[in-house]
């Protein structure tokens, strides 16, 4: 292994440990988060009224957030070891916050619309599957649509950094807002279901995370209507099984 | 079972008389009479190494090359047929050397099968030309620049879309700049004395994205000359070797990259080792990605192939009839010149034990410009500052330098370079001296948002430890910057541009 690789991996460990900790403190679920999970079922206007006015949202949005983070942190691992590897080495920690924050950034202005938009929903229509099912067929054209594929793909692109200053600064929050608005754009769709559906889902939200990771390891695809789902993550672990197994 | 030979296609001084060269036209023609949809095709193995066929309304789409040759664009074959066999070429990759090495036996046996059934020799072997031989030699053998075979018929080793470093149809390699210094690395990834980054055969790529670099092999010769053969004349007319979705419908793309696989060969002979990590030996599958798959005569499902079973060629059965590329290995590589030049008397050192092992310590980057550069015909000039406690360790490095201490390696990268046009070599030169040459080969895929890296274009390394430390030495080295010249050797049209993301430079310690 060389000196590079190296100190990815250790990069890519430290991450893992972060995106860890979100886990565990989502499965805890200490007083001043709230899960961000949105059931129409259970609340009535009544009391989603009542809810609103003991403001729910700080806490609902410090739940998503840690969501994101939790789930998303494995797929920034290529661009944070990036960003480290084109900054000055004083700089390298700074510059990879900075990227995550443009990128949380993003990811929570469309938390707050989503779940702002599944309250609203739910307190005019009460009782109605019509969103659940119009949101659910606009969703399912969206996975599979060349859109998607485009996003998965822009994915891919890391763009040059300044290297000095406030320019520097500048570049890793817009590196980080960059990737985060193609992330969104290949991922609304699969974070919908975590927050639809009740409470403490947590085995869907892990699905949801290992398929986002699988599509974002996918080398990038001309854009076109497919309906399948990647596999990728199948034929890593697949592969990587058989070969420490033909070793030992 | 046969061993094949592969020859010198400049054996009898590279004409038809070279019967190597005319059963290989014989062959040419034969595949490029067969349909684009037929797995042995011409058209379709080019479309294996990379393809411009769908959804290009201008040049280099397939539709609008120049002919000879005639370059069908249907019938398409089945998608899924595509998904397996195309846009299967390895490049900025440790995987470039292996994946090449399987096309060439795969087109060689498709040949080979058709040689034998117009009654030529059953152990026909693809040649190589060796651009770097002796007299004509780095002179496109005459047989690829006829009109006609000597029976008077049109000969398909003719190519329209092939310029030459001029741009005059004149077809040569200069030497310099393409050289074959890269035969003295004697590592495949990482770095050492005698080896800059990112090693002999490329980075290792799969689960990293390791930024679109490529190996030195890869970069000197292989890139510069797929330019220098192609060359251009518009931007909508350039060589059809220039960029590698068209590269493989030239016939001299065999014939060069037969050369590239003897240099892999040669420099195997030398001593110098493959990777061993499963994670090159079992090719991208080995994290998820591609298969390795090529058409047989033999079978239509396919030759699948992994690196391991490339990574030498006498268990293909497969000899060069010469294997030297007349580069000796230097030992104590560039610090012996320092030495020297600083007038030290070096007795000839022992083989070094390191002397096949990854010495290189972590990057870290030292400096860079400011804002990004677009390149016109008059090149560009940048300042690329130091950042100052980063920077104090490179001259403080070189100063300390003994035979012992090797000093750091000092690299100037080219980040993000993008464009249109692969036909370019760009000179890059810092304070005045030539610090190398660079091939735009691959930067239309690379630059496209939908390519291999999401549009992040091309990334270069060049390696300037002596050119820093000859500043160093005669306290030529300013205090706060490099100047830095790109010129490009080509025009760059009115209607397009190059651009160069950020010009930064990295110090890499050697243990
Ligand atoms: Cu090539």
């Amino acid at each position: 292994m060389t000196a590079a690789e190296r100190s990815r991996r250790s990069v890519s460990l430290l991450i893992f440990v972060l995106s860890a900790t979100c886990w565990g403190l989502l499965l805890v679920k200490p007083a001043a988060v709230k899960h961000c999970f949105v059931t129409g079922g259970e609340l009535s206007r009544t009391s989603l009224e009542i809810l609103l006015l003991t403001n729910p949202i700080s806490p609902m949005l410090a739940g998503w957030g840690l969501m994101v983070l939790a789930m998303m942190l494995p797929k920034l691992i290529i661009p944070i070891q990036y960003t480290c590897e084109r900054s000055f080495k004083n700089r390298r920690f700074r510059a990879a916050s900075l990227f995550v924050l443009g990128y949380m950034g993003v990811w929570m202005v469309v938390g707050a619309l989503m779940i702002g938009g599944i309250l609203g929903l739910t307190l005019f229509m009460p009782g109605s599957y019509t969103p659940a099912i119009v949101v659910g067929i606009i969703a399912a054209i969206w996975q599979f649509s060349p859109v998607k594929q485009q996003c998965l793909n822009r994915g891919h692109n890391h763009k040059a950094l300044a290297a000095f200053g406030r320019a520097a600064d500048y570049d890793s929050v817009l590196f980080g807002f960059e990737h985060a608005v193609w992330c969104v754009g290949s991922n609304w769709v699969l974070m919908l279901f975590p927050v639809l559906l009740p409470g403490g889902n947590n085995f869907v939200m892990l699905a949801v995370t290992l398929l986002m990771l699988s599509e974002h390891m996918e080398a990038p695809r001309t854009p076109r209507w497919r309906i399948n789902l990647s596999s990728k993550l199948i034929r890593i672990l697949f592969a990587q099984t058989s070969i420490r197994l033909a070793r030992s | 079972m046969a061993t094949y030979t592969r020859k010198n296609a400049w054996n009898q001084n590279g004409t038809f008389s070279n019967s190597d060269l005319l059963w290989y036209a014989k062959g040419v023609r034969a595949m490029q009479a067969r349909a684009l949809n037929d797995q042995a095709s011409w058209w379709f193995f080019a479309a294996i190494h990379n393809e411009y066929l769908s959804g290009q309304t201008t040049f280099p789409g397939w539709a609008y090359i120049s002919a000879p040759p005639a370059v069908p664009t249907s019938p398409l074959p089945s998608q899924s047929i595509r998904d397996k066999f195309w846009n299967q070429c390895q490049h900025q990759s440790w995987y470039f050397e292996p994946w090449h090495r399987g096309y060439l036996i795969a087109i060689e046996a498709q040949i080979r099968a058709i040689v034998i059934g117009l009654g030529g020799p059953n152990d026909w072997s693809l040649p190589y030309w060796n651009y770097f031989g002796p007299g004509n030699q780095y002179k496109i053998p005459p047989a690829f620049t006829q009109l006609t075979l000597p029976d008077g018929s049109p000969n398909p080793l003719f190519v329209k879309a092939r310029y030459g470093p001029r741009n005059n149809g004149d077809i040569y390699i200069p030497l310099p700049p393409v050289s074959q210094d890269c035969q003295r690395n004697t590592i495949y990834t990482g770095s050492n004395a005698v080896t800059p980054n990112p090693g002999y055969g490329g980075p290792s790529t799969g689960f990293s994205n390791a930024g679109s670099v490529s190996g030195n092999l890869e970069n000197n010769p292989h890139n510069m000359v797929h330019t220098y053969i192609g060359g251009s004349i518009t931007s909508t007319d350039y060589g059809l070797m220039s960029d590698p979705g068209t590269a493989a419908l030239d016939p001299i793309f065999y014939l060069h990259h037969c050369n590239i696989d003897r240099m892999w060969a040669s420099w195997n002979a030398a001593g110098n080792a493959n990777p061993t990590s499963t994670n090159w030996l079992k090719g991208p599958a080995a994290t998820g990605g591609r298969k390795f798959v090529m058409p047989m005569p033999s079978s239509r499902a396919g030759w699948v192939y992994t690196p391991n079973d490339m990574k030498s060629l006498s268990q293909l059965n497969y000899v060069y009839d010469n294997l030297s590329t007349g580069i000796t290995k230097q030992l104590v590589g560039s610090l012996a010149q320092r030495l020297t030049k600083l007038g030290v008397n070096l007795i000839q050192t022992q083989p070094q034990p390191d002397e096949n092992m990854d010495m290189g310590g972590n990057s870290e980057m030292v400096g860079a410009n400011e804002g990004a550069l677009t390149l016109k015909n008059s090149g560009a000039r940048t300042a690329v500052r130091f950042q100052k406690e980063a920077w104090a360790k490179v001259p403080k490095s070189l100063m300390n330098a003994s035979v012992t201490k090797v000093p750091d390696h000092v690299y100037l990268q080219l980040e993000n370079v993008k464009g249109k046009m692969d036909s370019n070599v760009l000179a890059v030169s810092v304070n005045h001296k030539l610090a190398g040459h660079v091939s735009l080969f691959g930067l239309r895929k690379a630059s496209s948002n939908d390519g291999h890296h999401g549009g992040a274009g091309l990334t270069f390394i060049l390696d300037i430890t002596n050119l820093v430390d000859e500043l160093h030495l005669n306290n030529a080295l300013d205090a706060d910057s490099l100047d830095v010249t790109i010129s490009p050797d080509n025009d760059i049209p009115n209607d397009e541009e190059i651009t160069v993301g950020r010009v930064s430079l990295h110090r890499q310690p050697q243990s």
